[in-house]
């Protein structure tokens, strides 16, 4: 089979252009539909990941400050806190998913950018969820060491060091380092397992590009 | 500028008009492109709506820096290549039925029909890149048109052409022989 000998097949292809009024309307419906990308549906996934953290974040708030006589509104501050961080999360999220694609650029453009893009994305989704995992239990430890002191009259043996087991730093740091290590791990496997693939693919795609 | 700002379903009414015609002008060459990246019916539709979609949304930015179709062609096949999902891979024999309603007018004779069938198999053993290659070197593209495109240079597009043609050549010699078939 010679390609150019096919030129005349491929072009015969062309047939009458789509006139009549269906076809239009089957495009502009097409218009409102929702894209199915991969990107979009990342984008997605994110917004969802948001409205969740939100919908358990705001009730949450909400109670530690107005209920027991607004004496815990501390703790409501700290998931404020969380919040504000999460803020930061989502937002750079999102804009590295708004860079990700240039569907306008030549093909090869397209697809460095996708590749050094989605490459960002994934380190940062490892980075920020393991940093999730040390802050939230340090701020477990400021609410718990603030909000639960040592009750009057206790037993000795709840103390360690001259405070109560469950203040002592030692004891939080030696469950953090294992707990972060892990879900590193964890991370860069889960990671690896949504968007390796995709990068490997894209990554291919690329070098049959760049080599002669 | 305010064009730019504005979500697309706010765009006028006008600009809307304006792109269905344009999209029913190049509709043949957008089915092309589904036909070779996409082996089931199923996943050719949704490799249509999306590259529609993509269309207009970026429709807005397009400011007549290169040729339409050059645009055309680098949304297309950019959302054809970077769309890596998992094609349920159901090699459906071409069935006139089956056509998209507007091939179905599409008079070819037998023997082309043949010719075609072959060309979308050989097809389906290239790598989404050649897939590319092919499309436009059918087209009739120039290697000009081609690197505005891909964004290959011109010496590696020719070379990378010359080995399709023989990995063409190659696939479809075989297929007559009946090699590699079980």
């Amino acid at each position: 089979m010679e390609l150019e000998s096919l030129k005349y097949v491929w072009h015969s292809l062309e047939g009458k252009p789509a006139g009549g009024q269906s076809s239009e309307q089957e495009i502009i419906a097409l218009l409102h539909k929702r894209s199915t990308g991969p990107v979009a549906k990342m984008r997605r996934n994110l917004l969802k990941e948001l409205i969740l953290i939100i919908a358990t974040y705001i009730p949450t708030i909400l109670l530690y400050l107005f209920d027991f006589e607004g004496k815990l509104s501390g703790i409501a501050w700290l998931f404020v806190l969380l919040l504000i961080l999460f803020a930061g999360y989502f937002y750079r999220k999102n804009r590295l998913l708004k860079e990700m694609q240039c569907v306008s650029c030549r093909v090869r453009s397209n697809l460095e950018r996708q590749v050094a893009t989605l490459k960002k994305y994934t380190r940062f989704y490892t980075l920020a969820g393991t940093l999730m995992i040390p802050v939230m239990t340090i701020f477990c430890y400021l609410i718990i060491r603030w909000k639960f002191p040592l009750p009057p009259g206790s037993a000795l043996f709840y103390r360690m060091g001259g405070t109560p087991w469950w203040q002592n730093p030692l004891l939080w740091m030696s469950v953090l380092a294992p707990l972060t290590i892990g879900i590193y791990y964890f991370n860069v496997w889960y990671v690896n397992k949504l968007y390796g693939r995709y990068i490997q693919k894209l990554q291919e795609l690329l070098r049959e590009m760049e080599g002669e | 500028m305010v064009l730019l700002l504005k979500p697309f379903y706010l765009q006028k009414p006008a600009t809307q008009e304006e792109f269905v015609k344009l999209v029913q002008e190049h509709r043949p060459m957008l089915y092309k492109v589904c036909r070779l990246y996409c082996f089931s019916e199923h996943d050719r539709q949704d490799l249509f709506q999306e590259i529609i979609i993509q269309l207009w949304k970026s429709y807005p930015k397009f400011r007549g820096e290169s040729k339409f179709s050059t645009w055309l062609y680098r949304i297309a096949l950019n959302t054809a290549i970077s769309d890596l999902r998992k094609q349920r891979r159901r090699i459906t024999p071409i069935d006139p039925d089956h056509l998209p309603t507007q091939l179905q007018d599409m008079q070819y004779s037998k023997e082309q029909e043949e010719q075609l069938q072959q060309l979308y198999a050989a097809i389906e053993q290239l790598t989404e890149v050649e897939r590319a290659l092919v499309m436009l070197f059918l087209e009739d593209k120039s290697y000009d048109e081609m690197e505005e495109i891909l964004g290959i240079n011109q010496n590696n597009l020719r070379v990378k052409m010359n080995r399709i043609k023989e990995k063409l050549r190659k696939i479809t010699k075989e297929a007559a022989y009946g090699i590699g078939k079980s």
